[in-house]
Order: structure tokens, then sequence, then C-alpha cells
């Protein structure tokens, strides 16, 4: 499999594309607590500004997160990735790939950009420590070609975090 | 008229709906009446139902008895309503003459009616049942194992992408984990996983025969699939291939079925309309273009609905922060143990 820094850049199909204007418009009436939308005339990369939930490691830390869409979303998961500098996590690795299910083996074409979010910041405020995963330098170097995490075959096996 | 006349209408109230009609007293007529869709013989059809009461004064019928819901299901807050003020006001315009039977025909009427779930696609994100009498009402079913709706194109859609990605897995000697539920099948993969899915929303497992009629509609998809539904482009194939022209055709047809029978959904032995899917109602008899739908039923557009939020509320930190770790060579390598337990789905408290 061909790699780039950005995923497949073949046009979002119309299925995709009428879900992510239905998206778009819920997203502006009702967006998810923390979360601003960077708004952009290109709807196949999305770039979200987090924002850390009060009280927790993170609280008024602000970071990005772009979310390129494949051609068949959302029957294919949206990559999502933090723009550098990610937020220190141990699922977090400092080229801001994320290990998180959802994105990935569990994704399913019933979560939402929004639902994402809500995963992600939950995952982010239940940390408890601020580090990065074990395995970091090695993964980064492994990815300097720009492949896309969405091209790792993740492993699940650690539920403490 | 005469309190016989009245008890005479008691008595043929009863024998209309039999166990359906709970009288409380002849007179003056006071019963409580379960209407269900006309359609919800097959429960899969079934959305809703609900329990009204019809209660009558000592001036019935010059003063037209007063409507009131016991219970409903399937009915939020706005569509409760809109029912009691439908009979109410068939009431008072029959008044003067005896009306029980014509009230509870109302009332399971307009209920057919509303025969619908509230909410959106959780797939398209579109409204399941259209209220604004503009958009197109497509077709949607519900899957008997959970209950969640999908529009019967969206489901298919996506039951032939999982399908066709597990083809290309398995060719590429990648096992997928489709069924997360039911990992301890995964080592007779194949056949077991041809005919079973889980639902994209709950994540519950499913039979083909679940979604066989919404499958069957589409004809020769399977052969087609393979080849038609990947590509994509900018067009949809599924509504371009001959085997959706056919499908719609059979739409329209039991579209005027439902016509010609004033609104039933009973279709023809021959015509494929099968239990969980449900059909959108015909216009009313004023219209004939058999495009708007529902004109008679002037209904606010229905609030955030919260009676089918399957989209995203219940989603809410599902999925969070399960552990790390990777494996680069993701499509060279195959030496994972399946059946490893971190891929199971497992949801924390
Ligand atoms: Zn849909
Ligand atoms: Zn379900």
């Amino acid at each position: 499999m061909t790699s780039s820094s950005s995923p497949s850049r073949k046009a979002l199909s119309k299925i995709a594309c009428n879900r992510l204007q239905k998206e778009l418009s819920e997203w502006q009436v009702n967006p998810p607590t923390g979360f601003k939308h960077k708004v952009t005339d290109n709807l196949q990369k999305w770039v979200i500004e987090v924002i850390g939930a009060p009280g927790t490691l993170y609280a008024n830390e602000t970071y990005q997160l772009q979310v390129d869409f494949p051609e068949h979303y959302p029957m294919e998961a949206p990559q999502v990735i933090f723009i550098p500098p990610a937020p220190l996590h141990p699922h977090i690795y400092s080229n801001g790939h994320i290990c998180l299910d959802i994105l990935y083996d569990s994704w399913s074409p019933a979560m939402t950009v929004s639902s994402v979010c809500i995963s992600l910041l939950s995952m982010l405020s239940s940390s408890p420590t601020k580090q990065r995963p074990t395995d970091n330098d090695r993964y980064v170097k492994k990815c300097k070609n720009g492949r896309s995490p969405k091209e790792t075959r993740w492993w699940f096996h650690d539920d403490k975090v | 008229m005469t309190e016989e006349e009245v008890a005479m209408e008691m008595e043929a109230v009863e024998a209309v709906y039999g166990e359906e009609c709970v009288i409380l007293d002849s007179y003056p007529p006071h019963l409580h009446l379960h209407i269900m869709p006309r359609t919800a013989e097959i429960s899969s059809q079934q959305f809703v139902e609900a329990v009204v009461s019809i209660q009558a004064g000592s001036k019935y019928p010059d003063e037209p008895p007063r409507i009131s819901l016991i219970e409903s299901k399937g009915l939020d807050a706005q569509r409760q309503k809109h029912l009691m003020d439908i009979v109410q006001a068939k009431a008072s315009q029959l008044s003067s003459s005896l009306m029980l039977v014509e009230l509870c025909e109302e009332a399971v009427e307009r209920l057919t009616i509303m025969n619908h779930p509230d909410g959106d696609c959780p797939l398209c994100l579109y409204p399941l049942f259209p209220e604004d009498g503009e958009s197109k009402q497509m077709p949607f079913m519900k899957l008997m194992s959970c209950f969640h709706c999908f529009h019967c194109e969206c489901i298919i859609r996506w039951w032939n992408w999982i399908h066709t990605q597990k083809e290309a897995d398995s060719k590429s000697g990648d096992t997928k984990h489709m069924y997360r539920e039911t990992s301890d099948q995964e080592g007779n993969s194949g056949s077991v996983d041809k005919s079973m899915g889980n639902c994209p929303v709950c994540r519950k497992v499913f039979h083909a025969v679940d979604i066989e009629h919404v499958l069957d509609l589409v004809g020769a998809q399977s052969s087609q699939q393979d080849s038609g539904l990947v590509q994509g482009e900018d067009k949809d194939p599924l509504l371009q291939s001959d085997s959706e022209k056919i499908r719609r055709e059979w739409f329209e047809a039991i579209l005027r079925t439902q016509e010609e029978k004033g609104g039933l959904v009973q279709p023809k032995k021959n015509i494929s309309v099968v239990p969980g899917m449900y059909l959108p109602p015909p216009p009313p008899a004023s219209s004939s273009s058999g495009q708007t739908q529902e004109q008679g039923e002037v209904e606010p557009k229905e609030a955030e609905s919260e009676t089918n939020s399957s989209s995203s509320t219940n989603r809410r930190g599902r999925g969070r922060g399960r552990g790390w770790g990777h494996n680069v060579n993701r499509r060279k390598q195959n030496s994972q143990d399946p059946r490893k337990p971190t891929m199971q789905w497992v949801q924390r408290s």
C-alpha cells in the first residue's frame, strides 16, 4: 500500500459529501463542548480546535485536530490526527497519531466527527499522566515517510487509560 | 337521541374492537381503546401504538365526548398532542350524531399515518421520516434484533460495503474483525461471516435474514457489488444500477396498491413488501401527484428527537482510550491471534 502524508486524495463520493454537509450543519448548531471547527471551504479536511477540559491535566491547553475524510466516508473511518505539537498522552504519538480503536478497527458508520471528538476528549480527560507512549520514538521514525495512522496495525490491549 | 340508541352504539363499538376496547361506563359512554397502526399485524412494521380514552357526558352526542391519551409508544409529546387534537376536532365536527365508531376509526387512521420512528437515519443523518413534506420519503426498515431503524438504501449500501471489504481482506490474507461480539466464532470464518453483520449503532449481531427482504429488493446486487459499489466516483452506483431501477418500480407498484386500498399497506402476495420494511404512505385522496405526502397532516417539524437518539448521544464516551501499541506493517503481517481478547468490544463504564 502506498503512503503519503495525507490519505487518499480521491474526491468525496456524493454520499460522503451529503453526509458531511449534514454533519457540518449540525455541528454549527450544536458543536461538541470544547471543540471549535475552523471554517474553511474544504469539506474533505476539517481542522478542529480542542480545548482541554477544566479540571483535567490538559485544562486550558489548546490543540488542533486534523480530520481527513476518505472517498467513502462514513463507510471508511476518517483519518484523525493532532497537528503537532500533540498533547502529551500515553496514547498519542509526537507526530500526532492517535491510538484509539474507534478511529480504526472499531469505526462504525453511525459515528460522526462529533462523537469522535467526544471520545477523544474523554480519552484526554481520563489520562493519569502526561507522557508519550513508550514506543514513541520507534513508531514516529517508522512513520517518517509520511504514512497514515490508518495504515498502522494498532493493538488495543491496554484498558487502563 | 335516546339512551337506548347510545347503548346500541356502545355495543357496536364493542363488536368492532373486541378486546381492544374496554368499556368503563356504558352510559354516558366512557371507553378506552387500544389502537395500533393498521400495518401492525406485522410487528416489525409497528413503530407506534396508543391507548385513547373517549369519555362522553350526559348530553352526548349533542356535546362531543372528551378525547384523551392514556398511554402511547413511539410518539413524542408533539405527535401525541397532534393525534388528540385531530380526533377531538373530528368529534366536534360530528356533534349531534352518534360518532363513537367513527372516532375510533379516525384515531386508528391517524395513528397509521404516524406509524414511523422519530429521528434520523444513523447512516446518512437525514430524517427517516421527513416531516417537512418536501424532502423525499425513502423506505426505511428496522432491525428486528435491536429495533434500530435505517433507510433501506443506507443499510444495504453499508452491508455491501462490509462484505466487499471482507472479501478484499480475505484475499489479502488479512483477517478482519467485523464481528467483535462473536470473536469466539472467528475460527470458522467465511460462511458464518457472510451472513452476519453488526448493527452500525449498537453493534448487536444480526443475521442476513434480518435484512434479506431488503437485500432481495436490489436483486442481483451481490454479484454487482464487488465491482459496482466500491467505485463510486461522483454518482451513487446503487442508485444508477438496473437493480435499483427495478426496485424503484416495485416500490411504485406497492405505492399504487396502497392507494387503491386507501392507505392500507396490504401488499399483494407477489409484491415484495415484507416484515421490517416500511413504505411511505400514499398521498391523501385529494392529491394524485404521488409526490407529496401527508398533505392532510400538517405537522410541525419535530424538535430534536429523543426517542431515537441513536446517532450520537448513546455513544458518548464509548471506545475511549482503549489501549495502545501498534504494528507498522499492517498489510504485510497477519500473525496476530484474531481471538486475542484485546480486539473485543468492551464497553467501559
Ligand atoms: Zn439513511
Ligand atoms: Zn442496533
